[in-house]
């Protein structure tokens, strides 16, 4: 139920008009990348050096060679462009008027469930594109969603902060005065990586009044904290560990030493990174394609679909060098230590990958919040919207279907006609 | 025992690469920055535009080459255990006191052997009053104009393996170290392994080192629970605080995913500018860095043989083997001298850098940084000197090279 007092907590200001959008890179940003990769100039290799000091040579190689001569990005944008876009100035207290683009796809169910997709790095508003067709879909038999995939603030279309300090309050204002601005004062929110960081923020910020509820399939989770969790402490103690959970545990410990080289330079130092990002497509392909491969499972990625994904990133509106910023200005605003300690007290969902970067026992991830949902997979990483899209939707509907925890928790939009 | 391996060695960069280094500047794509950034999030986007303007329409790369030139240097092959021969670069600058004593100058990341270039005229000098050098002042393999190694696992070892060899094969049967950053790693590896057999002192500017063990030593334990620190000491802490804080993240990165990098490093001139110059200016004290000189210095990376990417290796390298663990178990009993300057990376109390080794000498700088060659030459010539003058505590520990003619 929506109670006036929440407009005027966040009146959204600006001339709050939604315009139609389409991606229609320039022919000088498409002619300026030709002429870089012309003129790509690659390291060397240690013999047999695999993965293990990075992304192969080999790799490499082939992708610019495709992106040079064979990539057809007029191609790739039109197919994105096959998804309503749109923008709209978003009211940001301090910080100004932000102009934020959005995938908005309504279901043909009415009283669909609002549901709020928030990407991460190095993902985009395209992370959604598998799901949004599955999730928008009508029938008896399951829940229909309303999907809404913005682009994060200094990420794919959307403006970038001009100003210092932008971080997980203000990414959360952005996400909840844009559902508002759609006429979705209640909704449910689905988020990975960042998105997992910002909607925990969501529920923090609007919870109850305005998020419903949410799902992720990502959390940075660490051994539940005696002082916030006393029973989940004890019971982590003594619990022991099924042979997939210590699988799990072994996979974090791996990423925590060999993978996370990333985050301690993009939270400390992202302009410095952000040069070569922005300078060299080579640079930032590496820099994407790493994670991309390292942090799926197995996932069979065709190159095209990786130069679109690198793509979206070389031609993004604020360049890439401000994506990573996201890094340094939440560890700097100090957030993320509160937002794990405390509690969420509203209805979480939680899907496990087996391949995700963190993967720790059920338990420890109970320590979240107050979890009514739970789905464990066979396969699947980080990026599970592309990669196990059937899996993820299939775990977000049951959590809202008729027999589902969640039904019914968005009052008046039950998704189902 | 010298041989005929050597062959004189011109800096001589062709015309292609410049004309592709000008292409790449011409086709550069700056990001934005956010209002008063200023060095909050990195190098600030305004000395990035200037120097790439400059590097693109202004630098004299043939100037800076011709003055590298004047300096003596030669190629060799040296044959390293289990990784086949490496053609290694290196400058060998002879004093004119003949019973100088041949000092191997070792230079780190993102140093190279042109760090020597302001100590080599003043360690070389001959005069009564003070100890005279040869200097050696090799290209690590992987860096300048040395090959790079080709397979995995070459770390301190085979680092220290160069050197000696090299000293070996231009004729010093004993000679000293000295090394800062990475130079610090493989000096010290050297004292350890060829301590007493060819290596007779060294000396370093960067004091790596752990408050005191009990077991180890005792009397440093209790002494450094005692002693407080000095005013100049706890600056040092804080200096070295902010740097593991904010300044580690190239670190973490070059040590686990080298290869990522490295793509940035060897593609994109601006990258590799912005990467390094972070260093110059973070890692020194307020040193005046002039734009042709650190264009000098970036483009040493940008034109050397195995290319920026090979360089980074050093890091997983050394990790990966155990060496930035392990180093502190290198102890030697060859006399060692320190210099302290304050804004170095590693700044550590006096009672801790006694743990590094035979630590003879100690010198407190008010000025200075991690590059300490090229930012205050005369201090460290000043300390080397002092280490091996008549008098000083590491005199004549070169058989029949005390520095003196």
């Amino acid at each position: 139920m929506t109670e006036p007092s929440d407009f005027t907590r966040h009146p959204i200001m600006a001339n709050g008009y939604e315009q139609p959008f389409s991606i229609t890179v320039p022919p000088e940003d498409l002619e300026l990348l030709r002429k870089k990769l012309e003129v790509v100039t690659f390291p060397d290799e240690i013999e047999h050096a695999d993965w293990d000091y990075g992304v192969p040579l080999a790799h490499m190689k082939r992708l610019v060679a495709h992106w040079k001569d064979g990539f057809d990005w007029r191609k790739a944008e039109g197919k994105i462009n096959a998804f309503p876009q749109f923008t709209r100035d978003i009211d940001v207290d301090g910080f100004g008027t932000l102009n934020i683009h959005y995938v908005h796809q309504r279901s043909a169910v009415e009283n669909a469930i609002p549901l709020l997709f928030i990407h991460g790095w190095p993902g985009h508003f395209m992370e959604a594109r598998k799901i949004i067709p599955l999730l928008t879909a009508s029938s008896p038999d399951q829940p229909s969603f309303h999907v809404i995939a913005p682009s994060l603030p200094g990420f794919g279309f959307s403006e970038a902060p001009k100003q210092k300090g932008f971080a997980l309050t203000q990414y959360a204002e952005v996400a909840h005065k844009l559902m508002l601005a759609l006429g979705y004062p209640e909704y449910v929110v689905q988020g990975g990586d960042w998105g997992y960081t910002i909607s925990r923020k969501l529920t923090f910020m609007y919870g109850g009044k305005s998020v419903k509820a949410w799902h992720s399939n990502f959390a940075p989770v660490l051994f539940p904290s005696f002082w916030s969790n006393p029973f989940l402490f004890l019971a982590a103690l003594v619990t022991p560990w099924t042979p997939a959970e210590r699988a799990g545990l072994e996979h974090t410990k791996l990423f925590g030493e060999n993978e996370m080289g990333y985050i301690k330079l993009q939270s400390t130092r992202p302009q410095t990174l952000g040069y070569a990002l922005a300078d060299s497509p080579v640079a930032l392909l590496a820099w994407i394609y790493e994670k991309l491969m390292r942090w799926t499972d197995e996932y069979p990625w065709e190159d095209d679909e990786v130069l679109t994904w690198v793509s979206l990133y070389w031609f993004s509106r604020a360049g890439p060098a401000a994506s990573v910023r996201i890094y340094c200005e939440t560890m700097r605003a100090g957030e993320l230590k509160s937002l794990t300690a405390n509690r969420s007290s509203v209805p979480l969902g939680f899907s496990f990958f087996p391949k995700e970067n963190f993967v720790v026992p059920k338990l420890w991830t109970r320590a979240l919040g107050n979890v009514i949902y739970e789905s464990e997979h066979e396969r699947g990483g980080h990026f599970a919207a592309h990669e196990r899209p059937e899996d993820l939707v299939s775990d977000v509907r049951q959590m809202f279907a008729k027999d589902g925890p969640a039904h019914g928790i968005v009052p008046g939009k039950s998704g189902y006609a | 025992m010298t041989d005929n391996n050597e062959r004189p060695f011109k800096l001589s960069v062709s015309d292609e690469d410049l004309a592709l280094l000008r292409q790449k500047l011409e086709l550069a794509r700056l990001p934005d920055e956010l209002d008063g950034a200023g060095w909050d999030y990195g190098v600030p986007l305004g000395d990035i535009r200037r120097l790439v303007a400059r590097w693109k329409d202004e630098f004299d790369w043939r100037k800076a080459e011709a003055e590298i030139n004047t300096f003596p240097q030669f190629t060799r092959d040296i044959g390293i255990d289990g990784f086949g021969t490496l053609n290694i670069h290196y400058i060998h600058q002879k004093s004119s006191c003949s019973n100088a004593i041949p000092l191997l100058f070792l230079h780190g990341w993102p140093g190279h052997f042109m760090e020597a270039r302001k100590i080599i005229p003043l360690l070389t000098s001959a005069s009564p009053d003070y100890p005279s050098f040869h200097i050696v002042a090799p290209s690590h393999p992987g860096f300048g104009f040395s090959e790079a190694p080709r397979k995995r696992g070459f770390a301190a070892d085979q680092y220290a393996e160069v050197g000696n060899k090299l000293m070996l094969a231009l004729g010093y049967t004993e000679y000293v170290v000295q090394g800062g950053d990475f130079g610090q790693m493989v000096a010290r590896k050297m004292a350890h392994t060829y301590g007493n057999k060819t290596v007779k002192a060294w000396h370093t500017n960067e004091t790596i080192a752990k408050f005191p063990n009990f077991f180890s030593n005792p009397m440093l334990y209790l002494l450094a629970l005692i002693k407080p620190l000095t005013p100049w000491e706890r600056a040092g802490r804080e200096r070295t605080a902010w740097i593991y804080k904010y300044g580690k993240g190239y670190f973490q990165e070059q040590a686990t995913r080298p290869q990522t990098i490295g793509y940035n490093l060897a593609d994109s001139p601006v990258g590799l500018l912005a990467w390094v110059y972070e260093k110059l200016v973070q890692w020194t004290d307020e040193y005046p860095w002039e734009d042709d000189e650190v264009l000098t210095w970036i483009s040493i990376y940008w034109f050397s043989r195995a290319g920026p990417a090979a360089s980074v290796r050093i890091y997983y390298e050394a990790t990966q083997t155990g060496n930035i663990q392990d180093i502190y178990t290198w102890w030697s009993p060859i006399p060692l001298g320190l210099s302290f300057f304050p804004k170095e990376l590693d700044v550590v109390p006096r009672v801790w850098a006694r743990t590094i080794g035979n630590v003879v000498q100690e010198s407190e700088h008010d000025r200075g940084g991690h590059f300490a060659a090229h930012e205050q030459p005369e201090a460290l010539a000043a300390d080397v000197r002092g280490l091996f003058a008549k008098g000083g505590p590491a005199f004549g520990v070169v058989r029949g090279k005390n520095g003196y003619d």
